[in-house]
């Protein structure tokens, strides 16, 4: 199994987001958002373009300081633990929350091989079993049989969803308890965002997901809860409406959530 | 066989976009051609005629007007508003860029002829010892020189690429807060006489007792590669697209693995510019090596003991000279330089690409 393959495994994890206010210099984005990302369930972020969503996932491995001007207050708890207490190294929690990224980004100077085990690299951690590290994780973004007689080749001869699996199969190889997706299939064709769809579904068993989407059919598709982010007339984003996917689609408490997921703006 | 088949095998490709017009094409040609032709020749009947014209006035004021009214009657023939307007443009761009080209193939070509006489095996291979001003060019040779430029460029390279490429990643990866000071010294620096950074080192070593030496010459090359490599290299780190950067952060990487992993070998073809850049800035320098390794007629190995030969100083040297040899082996050296920069380039453009 995956889990024996690293030296420290990660069994899915509980997040929490308590009361999270995003600023980007003096300009406020995000007001006060509460959500509970409960382990193994797939939760979609859904919303209108410039509404936050992104960088609310970005607060949840500490992506979003490394924006210069950024601003936050608030907690996100990882297994209750705090991830921006006092000495919590936002590289532990990197290791622990991955991320994949809205335009696929595999690392040019690498192969497919290398990209696999690019984290491994980084990190300094050691792996005896690489070959079946590469296998595992490349069978678990279900890439593998496209790529398992070219592993050698440039990561960039792939095509673009090809590209983004492999970028899958990049954070999959570091096991992390919690995998976050922003908009993981905005720039593939039907074919491979179904493959990422059961992608999604087959991980879920194994760790927490967090996806943004535009894709409501996707969304209703993939995740458990959903959480409705919109941002109105230039205030600070926040989330309208959340709770499980069936509820927030079919029967939604907030007009506004009703409009949006039947297509009526945004 | 469909209909669709039998069509598509009878459709050859075509280019309707290149379609010409004879009696434009005819027009363009005119255009195109009078006003030269018009300008030779009242260039020569002119002069025929005992008046003195000057080529070059006759060519701003005389030609170029002449061309760029019948490219703009032309345009505006066919095209309309936009062409004139695009003729216009036209006539100048190639009317500079020829004058560019013009200028730089005339230096090259001098340097190449008057180079040439000088340039033979032993003019590579040997030094200048028992050479005077007046020697034959058959003997004696800026081997010497060859060596010395090599050793110290080799040596300001050395010191100066770790700290240009440190300042790069200072100013592209970290948030520091002294950027935009620093970003400002380089750029001043990039202004500096270079006579200045030989004065510095005159004044702060030479004049305290050291030796003028290869070192010493190196050192005072050092200020003159810095800004053009830590410039340009800021230039080649801030094209890595910031996903890489995020992409390697994202999966638990400290900074300082995601940038020597992954950013670092995605930005070197534009680092391997910037050193080569920085190389072609200081090659030829002379001011600040006539002051700090002076002047040597005889091979110097050692770069930290007395005087050493350079290419520029060695040229300046014979320049100097007013013997007709002598400034042949200053054109030689020209030569060599020329011919060792683009060694140097080509090398480590292949070099670069096998890697890949």
């Amino acid at each position: 199994m995956v889990e024996t393959l690293l030296t420290e495994s990660n069994a899915a994890s509980h997040l929490e987001a308590r009361g999270v206010h995003v600023w980007f210099g003096q300009r406020q984005v995000l007001q006060d958002v509460n959500l509970v990302f409960p382990s193994n369930q797939v939760t979609a972020l859904i919303g209108p373009s410039g509404c936050g969503k992104s960088t609310f996932i970005r607060t949840l491995n500490r992506m979003h300081e490394l924006i210069p001007g950024a601003g936050f207050a608030g907690q996100i708890l990882l297994d209750g633990k705090d991830i921006y207490e006092d000495g919590t190294d936002a590289v532990d929690v990197r290791l622990r929350v991955g991320m994949v990224f809205q335009k696929p980004n595999p690392f040019p100077t690498m192969s497919i091989r290398e990209n696999v085990l690019a984290g491994l690299r980084l990190t300094g951690k050691k792996n005896p079993n690489m070959d079946e590290l590469v296998e595992t994780s490349l069978r678990r973004a279900s890439i593998w049989n496209e790529v398992k007689d070219r592993l050698n080749d440039p990561a960039l001869s792939l095509s673009g969803g090809q590209q983004q699996r492999l970028c899958i199969a990049r954070s999959l190889a570091m096991d992390p308890a919690v995998l976050l997706m922003d908009e993981p299939c905005s720039a593939l064709d039907p074919g491979s965002t179904r493959r990422v769809e059961e992608t999604i579904e087959e991980l879920a068993d194994q760790m927490t997901i967090v996806i943004v989407t535009h894709n409501m059919q996707q969304a209703q598709r993939v995740s458990h809860q959903t959480a409705f982010f919109l941002s109105e007339d230039g205030n600070p984003g926040g989330v309208v409406e959340f709770g499980t996917t069936e509820q927030v689609f079919n029967q939604p408490v907030d007009p506004r959530t009703n409009d949006y997921v039947n297509g009526h703006f945004g | 066989m469909t209909a669709t088949q039998v069509q598509t095998s009878t459709m050859k490709p075509t280019n309707p976009w290149a379609k010409r017009n004879k009696a434009r094409t005819r027009d363009v040609v005119i255009a195109s051609l009078l006003p030269g032709i018009l300008a030779v020749v009242f260039f020569f009947v002119g002069t025929a005629l005992g008046a003195t014209i000057d080529p070059a006035v006759l060519l701003i004021i005389g030609f170029l007007p002449a061309q760029l009214l019948a490219a703009f009657l032309v345009g505006r023939k066919y095209y309309g508003r936009h062409g004139r307007e695009d003729a216009l443009l036209i006539v100048v761009t190639i009317f500079l860029s020829t004058f560019v080209m013009v200028l730089l193939l005339s230096v090259l070509w001098s340097v190449i002829s008057a180079g040439a006489l000088a340039l033979r095996p032993s003019f590579i291979l040997q030094n200048s010892h028992y050479i005077s001003g007046t020697t034959s060019l058959e003997y004696g040779g800026a081997g010497h020189a060859i060596l010395g430029t090599v050793m110290a460029v080799a040596i300001t390279t050395i010191l100066t690429v770790p700290l240009g490429f440190g300042i790069a990643v200072y100013l592209t990866e970290t948030g520091g807060k002294a950027r935009g000071v620093i970003r400002t010294l380089i750029q001043a620096m990039s202004g500096l006489p270079s006579v200045v950074s030989g004065l510095f080192i005159y004044s702060i070593l030479v004049l305290q007792g050291w030796q003028p030496s290869g070192f010493t010459g190196s050192l005072a090359l050092l200020p003159l590669m810095l800004p053009t490599v830590s410039r340009v290299s800021e230039e080649a780190l801030r094209l890595v697209p910031v996903d890489l950067r995020n992409g390697a952060l994202a999966l638990g990487s400290p900074t300082w693995q995601a940038f020597a992993k992954v950013v670092f070998p995605a930005a070197r073809s534009g680092l391997l510019t910037a050193v080569l850049l920085g190389v072609a800035r200081i090659v030829g320098e002379t001011a600040p090596l006539v002051l700090t390794t002076t002047y040597n007629n005889d091979t110097n190995l050692n770069p930290f003991n007395g005087p050493m030969a350079m290419l520029p100083t060695f040229i300046f040297g014979y320049i100097r000279n007013m013997y007709d040899t002598s400034i042949q082996r200053g054109w030689g050296g020209c030569l060599v330089i020329m011919i060792l920069v683009g060694v140097l380039f080509v090398g480590a453009r292949v070099a670069n690409r096998k890697k890949k």
